[in-house]
C-alpha cells in the first residue's frame, strides 16, 4: 500500500466547509472594526489550534493526552526566548545563557522554531509512554503535564521562573492566526486520511487485531503525539506573541480543562468536531463573561462571581458525555455528510458514464 | 550514619504510608470498575474544608475529624452518581472526562464559596509534638501515620478476605459481570467502593494535613499524582500492587530529598518521574499483576 | 415456567438474534442447538438479564422479566451458568461457593447443608476447598461454576455449552451430573453444540440458526430429522 492515496472528494469538500467560513469571519471581523471581538476571534483560533493538535492524537488513537497544554507552554517559551527584544532580556530573563541572549529572530521564524522545539520535546520524553494503554496511558500523560509545568516553574533562566515573562513583540494579528487555523485544519484532514491515522484508528478499535496484523502500535501513537505536539507547540507561540507576557501558571490544568472541553463538546472523532467545539464554547464563555462582569458590576449577588464559566463547562461536558456521548459532530466529518453523498454518486456515476461511451466510441 | 539510616527509614516509611493509602483509595475503584477517577483528589480538599469550616465551633477535634472523613466519603458517593453511573456503560475515556469536569467543578465551588486563598485546618495538638528516637527528632505525626496506616491496611485486608463483603468486592473485580450473575448486587458493590475509596480519603486527609496545615482548592491535585503515578508503578489493578507502588514512589521521592544537590531540588519530580518511566518500560504492566482476568490494562 | 416470545438481540447494528420464541415447563430439559453464531448463547445470556434485549418479552413462573438486572433474576430463582464459566479465579473454591449462595447468605444453617450436598454431588471439589480457582483444571472450573449456580437453590437453571474444550471422559461426567440434577427436579435449559449428547438427555429441542428457531419437537424427532445435519451444515 502506498503512502500517497487519492483524496477522496469529500476530504477537500470538509476542508473547504471548515476553512471558507473560518476565513470569511476573519474578514467580518476586520470589517467591524470592533476591538474586543477582534481579540476575541483571534483567541478563538489560537484555541482552535490547539484543540486540533490534541483531535489530531485523541481522536485518532483514543487515548486522552493531558500533556497536550504543557507542549503549548514549551513552544510559547521557547519562541519567546528566540524573539524578545536583546536589549529587554537583561531585564526580562537575567540569567539567560549567553548563547540565547544574543540572539533575536523574527517571530515568525521563532514561531515555527517554538513548535518544532515542542516536537523535538515530545519526541524525547513521550516514547516510553506510547507502549501503555488505556488508563495507564493516560495517567502518565497527566504526570508528564506536572513535568512540563514544574520545569518551566523552576528554570528560571529560560522561564523566569513562576514570575511573568514579559516583552514578547506582538506578532500575532487577526489573519495570522486565521490563516494558520486553517492550515493546521488541512493538516489535522490530511493526517486523519494519511497511512498513520487509518492503521492508528485500527490500533484504537482493536489493539491486538491491529498488532497481530502488522501495525507497531507504539510508533504509530508516537507520530500522532509528536503532530500534535508540534500543532500545541504552534498554538502556544502564536499565543505568546499575542499575549506578549505569560507565566507557566497559563499552562496548566485549567486550559487543559477549557482545550479538552472544546474538543469533547465538539467531538473528538473527526476535525469538524474540534471546530465545532471550539465556536461553540468560545461563544458560550464570552456571553458567560459578560453575564458574569454585568453581574459583579451590579454586585447583584453578595459575592463575586468567580469560576462560574468554570463549572457551567464542566456541567456542559457531563452532561454532552451522558446524553451524547460522541459529541455535538458524531462520526462524520462536515464532507460526509449524507446530503453531499448525492453529489458524489452522482458525479461518479456521470463519470463513469462518460468513461463507458469514450471507451465503446474507440472500439 | 545509623540515625541517618534510622532518618530516611523514618521519613520514607512515614511518606509512604500516606502515598500507599492514597494509592489505595484509588485502586479500590479502578480495580472493580477499571474507571480512573479524577475526582479523587478532590476528596482530601473536601475533609480539609470540613475542618476548616468546623474550626472555629468548641467541638473536640476527633469529632471534627471524624466528621470530615464523613464528609470525604459523601462527597465519593456523589462522585459515583454524578460522574460515573450515568456513563459507566460507554467508554472508559468518556468517564475520565467527566470525573476530570467533576473535579474541576468541585475545585471551582470551593474557589466560589469558601475561597481562593488558602485557610488553616485546625490540627490536634497531638500533631506539633516531637519525640526522641535514638539521635533524631521525630515528629509524633509520623509515627502516628506509620502506625494507622498499618492499622487501616490491616483492617482493610481483614475486611478483603473474611467478610462476605470483601469477597464479593474481590469477585466484582475479577469479573464483574458474573459476580450479578450469582446475585451480587452491582451498584451497591459500587457504591462500597466508592465510600471505601471515601473512607482512606478521609484518613489520608487528616494525616496529609498534618503535614501541610492549610487547605486550598488546587490541594488534591498532588495526592491525585501521587495515587495515581504509585498505582501505575504497583500494577493499575492490584491492591498490594498499589500499596508496594506507594511506598516504592515515597522511597524514590525520599531518596531524592537526600540526594540531589541544592539548585536541582526543584526539579525532584522530574527525576522522580523519569524513575516512573524506567519502570513502566521494563515493565508497562506494573509491578505485580492484577486479579486474572485476561483483559489489558 | 419459562416462556419467551419475540425475542430480538442486536450487537450495535448486528442483529443477533432476531426473533425466538420458546418455553421450558417445570420438571423438563430442553436443549437449544444450533451452529456457531445462531444466537444460543446470546439468547441465554438476554434471559438470564446479563445482555439488554431490544424486542420481546421473557416471562418466569408467569412474571415478566424482561429488562430486569441479572441480581434480580437470580432472586427470583433463574440462574445462569456461562459459556466462559468465569470462575472468580483469586479466590477460593469454597469462596466462590459461598458466592453462588450470596442471596441466601443469612442462612448459615442452610449454606452448610448445601455445602454437603453440594460435595456429595461433586466429589472432586471436596479436596480442593481452599485452592485457588483459578487454579483448577478445564473440567474441574466446570463442575464448580455448576456447584456455584447450584448455591442458589434455582428454580431454573441455564446452562452454556458446559462440554465446551472438554475431554471427552470429562464431558461424559458431566452429562451423567446434568441427568443426576433433572432427576432431583431441577428444571433445565442446555445450550449445546453437542447435539448427539444433548439429545440423548433431554426431552425437547429447540435448533436455532441465524437467530431464528428453525425447528423444534421433542428431541427423539429431532434427533433422527436429517434436517438437522442441514441446518448445521447451512444447506
Amino acid at each position: 500500500m502506498s503512502n500517497t492515496r487519492n483524496i477522496r472528494p469529500q476530504v477537500l469538500l470538509t476542508v473547504l466547509l471548515l476553512i471558507l467560513p473560518l476565513l470569511g469571519l476573519a474578514l467580518v471581523i476586520d470589517i467591524i472594526e470592533v476591538n474586543l471581538a477582534e481579540r476575541i476571534t483571534t483567541l478563538l483560533y489560537i484555541n482552535l489550534i490547539l484543540v486540533l493538535g490534541l483531535q489530531v492524537y485523541m481522536g485518532n488513537s483514543g487515548i486522552l493526552s493531558f500533556a497536550h497544554i504543557g507542549f503549548m507552554g514549551v513552544g510559547a517559551y521557547a519562541s519567546a526566548v528566540l524573539t524578545i527584544p536583546v536589549q529587554m532580556k537583561g531585564l526580562a530573563l537575567p540569567d539567560l545563557y549567553p548563547v540565547l541572549a544574543s540572539a533575536q529572530f523574527s517571530p515568525y521564524v521563532a514561531m515555527i522554531a517554538g513548535a518544532l522545539v515542542a516536537a523535538t520535546v515530545a519526541t524525547v520524553l513521550s516514547y516510553p509512554l506510547m507502549r501503555l494503554s488505556d488508563a495507564a496511558a493516560v495517567i502518565t500523560s497527566f504526570a508528564l503535564l506536572v513535568v512540563l509545568h514544574t520545569i518551566m516553574v523552576h528554570w528560571s533562566a529560560i522561564t523566569n521562573g513562576p514570575r511573568t515573562l514579559f516583552g514578547l513583540p506582538k506578532a500575532t494579528g487577526l489573519y495570522l492566526a486565521a490563516f494558520s487555523a486553517c492550515t493546521m485544519v488541512g493538516v489535522a484532514v490530511m493526517f486523519k486520511e494519511s497511512r498513520t491515522g487509518l492503521l492508528l484508528r485500527a490500533v484504537r478499535d482493536d489493539e491486538t487485531a491491529a498488532a497481530a496484523m502488522g501495525a507497531h502500535v507504539s510508533v504509530l501513537r508516537w507520530r500522532g503525539f509528536i503532530l500534535s505536539a508540534f500543532m500545541a507547540g504552534l498554538g502556544g507561540s502564536l499565543w505568546g506573541h499575542f499575549i506578549t507576557s505569560f507565566s507557566p501558571s497559563a499552562f496548566y490544568l485549567k486550559e487543559t480543562f477549557v482545550i479538552l472541553g472544546m474538543l469533547v463538546i465538539g467531538g473528538s472523532l473527526t476535525v469538524t468536531g474540534a471546530v465545532v467545539g471550539t465556536v461553540t464554547i468560545t461563544v458560550a464563555f464570552e456571553t458567560l463573561r459578560i453575564t458574569e462582569n454585568a453581574v459583579n458590576i451590579a454586585q447583584i449577588l453578595p459575592m463575586r462571581l468567580v469560576g462560574l464559566t468554570e463549572i457551567v463547562l464542566a456541567i456542559a461536558m457531563i452532561a454532552i458525555l451522558i446524553l451524547r456521548p460522541s459529541g455535538i459532530v458524531r462520526g462524520a466529518e462536515l464532507g460526509e455528510l449524507a446530503v453531499f453523498q448525492r453529489f458524489f454518486t452522482r458525479a461518479m456515476h456521470a463519470k463513469s458514464t462518460i468513461e463507458k461511451q469514450q471507451e465503446e466510441s474507440k472500439l | 550514619m545509623l540515625s541517618d539510616l534510622l532518618q530516611f527509614s523514618i521519613d520514607a516509611l512515614t511518606l509512604g504510608s500516606l502515598y500507599a493509602l492514597m494509592a489505595l483509595g484509588l485502586v479500590i475503584v479502578y480495580g472493580i470498575l477499571r474507571l480512573v477517577n479524577f475526582a479523587y483528589g478532590e476528596l482530601i480538599m473536601v475533609a480539609g474544608y470540613t475542618l476548616y469550616l468546623l474550626g472555629g465551633s468548641p467541638l473536640p477535634w476527633l469529632v471534627m475529624a471524624v466528621m470530615a472523613i464523613v464528609m470525604a466519603i459523601f462527597t465519593g458517593i456523589a462522585t459515583e452518581l454524578v460522574a460515573f453511573r450515568p456513563v459507566r456503560e460507554r467508554s472508559v475515556t468518556a468517564v475520565l472526562i467527566t470525573s476530570f469536569a467533576f473535579s474541576t467543578l468541585l475545585q471551582n465551588a470551593a474557589l466560589l464559596f469558601i475561597s481562593p486563598r488558602s485557610r488553616q485546618v485546625p490540627l490536634p495538638d497531638l500533631f506539633s509534638e516531637v519525640v526522641q528516637i535514638g539521635e533524631i527528632i521525630v515528629p509524633v505525626r509520623n509515627l502516628v501515620t506509620i502506625a494507622s496506616t498499618i492499622l487501616l491496611l490491616a483492617l482493610f485486608a481483614l475486611i478483603l478476605r473474611r467478610t462476605v463483603l470483601g469477597m464479593a468486592l474481590r469477585a466484582a473485580a475479577s469479573q464483574f459481570r458474573m459476580a450479578r450473575m450469582v446475585g451480587v448486587p452491582a451498584n451497591l458493590i459500587i457504591s462500597t467502593a466508592f465510600a471505601i475509596s471515601g473512607l482512606l480519603a478521609g484518613v489520608v486527609s487528616l494525616l496529609w494535613f498534618g503535614r501541610i496545615g492549610s487547605v486550598v482548592p488546587g490541594i488534591g491535585l498532588e495526592p491525585l499524582l501521587v495515587a495515581f503515578i504509585a498505582t501505575v508503578i504497583g500494577g493499575m489493578r492490584s491492591l498490594p500492587g498499589a500499596v508496594i507502588g506507594g511506598y516504592v514512589l515515597a522511597m524514590i521521592d525520599t531518596g531524592f530529598n537526600y540526594l540531589l544537590p541544592q539548585d536541582l531540588l526543584a526539579f525532584r519530580d522530574a527525576f522522580t518521574f523519569s524513575i516512573v518511566i524506567f519502570i513502566l518500560l521494563w515493565r508497562p504492566q506494573g509491578l505485580m499483576a492484577g486479579p486474572a482476568t485476561g483483559q489489558r490494562t | 415456567m419459562l416462556e419467551v416470545h419475540g425475542l430480538q438481540v442486536c450487537y450495535g447494528a448486528i442483529q443477533a438474534v432476531r426473533q425466538v420464541d420458546l418455553e421450558v415447563q417445570q420438571g423438563e430439559l430442553v436443549t437449544l442447538l444450533g451452529a456457531n453464531g445462531a444466537g444460543k448463547s446470546t439468547t441465554l445470556l438476554s434471559i438470564a438479564g446479563a445482555l439488554k434485549s431490544s424486542g420481546g418479552r421473557v416471562c418466569f413462573e408467569g412474571e415478566d422479566i424482561t429488562g430486569i438486572s441479572p441480581e434480580q433474576i437470580v432472586r427470583r430463582g433463574l440462574v445462569m451458568v456461562p459459556e466462559t464459566r468465569d470462575v472468580f479465579a483469586d479466590l477460593t473454591v469454597k469462596e466462590n461457593l459461598r458466592l453462588g449462595a450470596y442471596i441466601r447468605r443469612h442462612d448459615l444453617v442452610g449454606f452448610r447443608k448445601d455445602i454437603e450436598w453440594i460435595e456429595e454431588l461433586f466429589p472432586i471439589l471436596i479436596n480442593r476447598e481452599e485452592q485457588a480457582a483459578g487454579t483448577l483444571s478445564g473440567g474441574e472450573q466446570q463442575m464448580l461454576v455448576i456447584a456455584r449456580a447450584l448455591m442458589s437453590r434455582p428454580r431454573l437453571l441455564l446452562l452454556d455449552e458446559p462440554s465446551l474444550g472438554l475431554a471427552p471422559t470429562i464431558v461424559e461426567q458431566i452429562f451423567r451430573m446434568i441427568e443426576k440434577l433433572r432427576q432431583s427436579g431441577l428444571t433445565i435449559l442446555l445450550v449445546e453444540q453437542n447435539a448427539s449428547q444433548a439429545l440423548r438427555s433431554a426431552d425437547r429441542a429447540y435448533v436455532l440458526s441465524l437467530g431464528t428457531v428453525a425447528a423444534a419437537g421433542r428431541a427423539e424427532d429431532i434427533a433422527s430429522s436429517s434436517d438437522l445435519r442441514a441446518i448445521y451444515l447451512g444447506a
